[in-house]
């Protein structure tokens, strides 16, 4: 892995030339709060905002796309598809959110492949940014092995002096061969800047000091935790104040859900296929037709999507299926906590084994 | 033959009629598929044959009811437009006066001459076949309804809260600016207007269900401090008339009959 040191100056160059040729996407600043949104340049970004209140998720899989049009053509519909490639970059994507987009990546690939989804992928480059601490109180990204990511980005940045940041220092490596070759063209005719081996170690040393453990069991306990909680009262007594309104899932960095709708011209003769996200806390998500719904109580719901979090998806796919970012529990109006009743169900399991 | 469409007003302030005409782009393709035959707030012409007949506002005066119960005998298909004809809408707020008062306020001293009954949903009175709920009713949903009844399309309501809608569009969240805003519980469709420029939801659209009812009487008191009459009595300012499960929000003013 090639790497270097780059001054606040120089990493914001170094974005610039990305822009050059994508478009610029990451944090900027809006009152209290930081959201993943398109920039003309690097100095309008706020590079060290804590955490988005939204992944940047919807730049690749948006919340609602076209995927195809239709027209009829001598009495028969011709579909043509909707497929958008245009070239970005995400800029200061912090590793939870890297995690959640190695998960998207791999369920997107599945045969046959995701279309639309792979042709904005290939375009994307990711520059990844590391935390040096926990972002927020209900995240517990380091219990979930997701608060620091090797894989899933084409530049990773780490800040070294953490004070001020005009004067901040930056250790920067490539994780891709688009991200060697954009360092080795921004390193052209520049000093080498060689990493400071011992300021990255400390860092390192003080990066495992500074995250709590918030989960009272091991990420690698969980999954059999939650199987053996599955007829657990938790269920029952946390969805008694479940909305099912579905925000958990759609502020979710790794939940992929979506339902596909036909939106037709009012003379029928043309149309468009439109994909939005769905969640399966909705009501209605399980709904089949002739009106059986396979999850219809809230209760039924929340374990589900507890389940997938903590064990299915990773059963599934080898990749965590929840990586602790705590928006879920942010967004939660009724303040149900994923941490909490994962620990409640790991709780209930420990007693179970005595 | 195109179908017969016919747009109908009862004691309301018409928004939702006007909002047909603000269809404008859409007006021209709407009537390539429809006829429109009876329509006070866009034409002169009166025809009595309807296929589908769209109604807005609340049923408020033994007129009303009157004309209610005429247009149920005309339309084959009735549609309550907007929170009036649907939930009761704002008219219902002047249950918490006693009649003869809110008259007196609204007509002065000829209020004998102007009778009111409660203000009521359209289907207190008679049977409704479809509803297009909000204050003003969504366009887009009205455009979608047409749209179901042109190619035999069954016509749905989302069974969402406005949450998701907020969601799709990034929006911050009002529990996050401290505000209590009705979204968890109101249903979607609306494109989260209110929340999206810089209000909160005020629940016109509807309840979602008993399910999200329950939860909010867990959670408002529990986690906000909130005594849910607090709530009940937000959500009646749209909402007078639905069913909460457990009659919570009608029923604290069960209007005089």
């Amino acid at each position: 892995m090639t790497g270097r040191i780059l001054s606040h100056a120089e990493l914001i160059e170094l974005i610039d030339l990305l822009g050059a040729s994508r478009r610029l996407i990451g944090p900027v600043r809006r009152g209290d709060h930081y959201f993943y949104e398109p920039v003309a340049g690097a100095a309008r970004l706020a590079l060290d905002a804590p955490q988005c209140v939204y992944s940047p998720k919807s730049f690749l899989f948006p919340p609602e796309e076209t995927l195809l049009t239709f027209e009829k053509e001598s009495g028969r519909f011709v579909a043509q598809p909707v497929l958008h490639d245009a070239p970005i970059a995400l800029i200061a994507v912090r590793p939870c959110d890297i995690h959640g987009i190695r998960l998207l990546d791999h369920v997107f690939a599945a045969p046959p492949g995701d279309a639309h989804y792979e042709a904005r992928r290939r375009q994307t480059f990711i520059l990844g940014m590391d935390c040096a601490e926990p972002c927020r109180a209900e995240a517990f990204c380091a219990d979930m092995s997701a608060n620091t990511a090797h894989l899933g980005f084409d530049l990773m940045v780490a800040r070294l002096a953490e004070k001020l940041e005009a004067r901040a220092t930056y250790a920067i490596e490539a994780g891709s061969e688009t991200g060697e070759n954009v360092l080795a063209e921004f390193g052209r005719g520049r000093a080498p800047g060689a990493v400071d081996e011992a300021a990255r170690a400390e860092r390192a040393a003080r990066k495992r000091q500074a995250f709590p453990k918030r989960l009272r069991c091991d990420v690698d306990e969980l999954p059999m935790a939650l199987q053996r909680g599955f007829a657990s009262k938790t269920w029952a007594q946390t969805a008694q104040r479940c909305y099912s309104c579905g925000s958990c899932n759609l502020v979710c960095p790794t939940c992929y859900c979506f339902n596909i709708r036909d939106d037709i011209s009012l003379d029928g003769n043309c149309g468009s296929r439109v994909r939005e996200w769905d969640g399966c806390q909705l009501r209605d998500f399980a709904l089949v037709a002739g009106g059986h719904n396979f999850r219809s109580d809230p209760a039924q719901r929340l374990r589900h999507r507890v389940m997938r979090k903590g064990r299915w998806i990773q059963d599934r796919t080898g990749l965590p299926g929840c990586v602790g970012c705590g928006r879920c529990d942010g967004a939660c109006t009724a303040k149900i906590s994923i941490r909490e009743m994962f620990n409640a169900l790991a709780e209930e399991a420990g007693h179970d084994g005595d | 033959m195109k179908p017969r469409i016919a747009i109908f007003s009862l004691t309301s302030c018409e928004g939702c009629s006007l909002a047909i005409l603000e269809l404008e782009d859409q007006l021209l393709a709407l009537l390539g598929g429809v006829e429109i035959v009876n329509f006070r707030e866009g034409m002169t012409e009166r025809a009595w044959d309807i296929d589908v007949g769209f109604v807005d506002g609340a049923v408020s005066t033994p007129q009303d009811e009157e004309e209610i119960r005429k247009l149920r005998e005309h339309c084959r298909t009735l549609v309550a437009i907007g929170a009036c004809a649907c939930l009761g809408g704002v008219n219902t707020l002047k249950h918490q006066q006693p009649p003869l008062e809110y008259r007196e306020y609204v007509y002065g001293a000829g209020a004998k001459w102007f009778p009111t009954t409660s203000a009521r949903p359209l289907s207190a009175v008679v049977k409704v076949d479809y509803e297009l709920p909000g204050c003003p009713m969504v366009k887009e949903e009205f455009l979608h309804f047409v749209k179901c009844a042109l190619t035999g399309k069954q016509f749905r309501l989302p069974a969402d809260p406005v949450c998701t809608e907020c969601k799709k569009l990034g929006n911050l969240c009002r529990y996050e600016k401290g505000e209590l805003c009705m979204g968890p519980l109101t249903r979607a469709g609306c494109r989260a207007i209110c929340p999206a420029y810089g209000s909160v939801c005020e629940g016109c659209r509807g309840l979602l269900g008993a399910d999200a009812v329950a939860a909010a009487r867990e959670v408002f008191p529990a986690r906000y401090g909130v005594p849910f009459d607090r709530i009940a009595d937000r959500l009646r300012l749209y909402g007078a008339y639905q069913d909460d499960g457990e009659n919570a929000i009608s029923g604290v003013l069960q209007p005089s009959r």
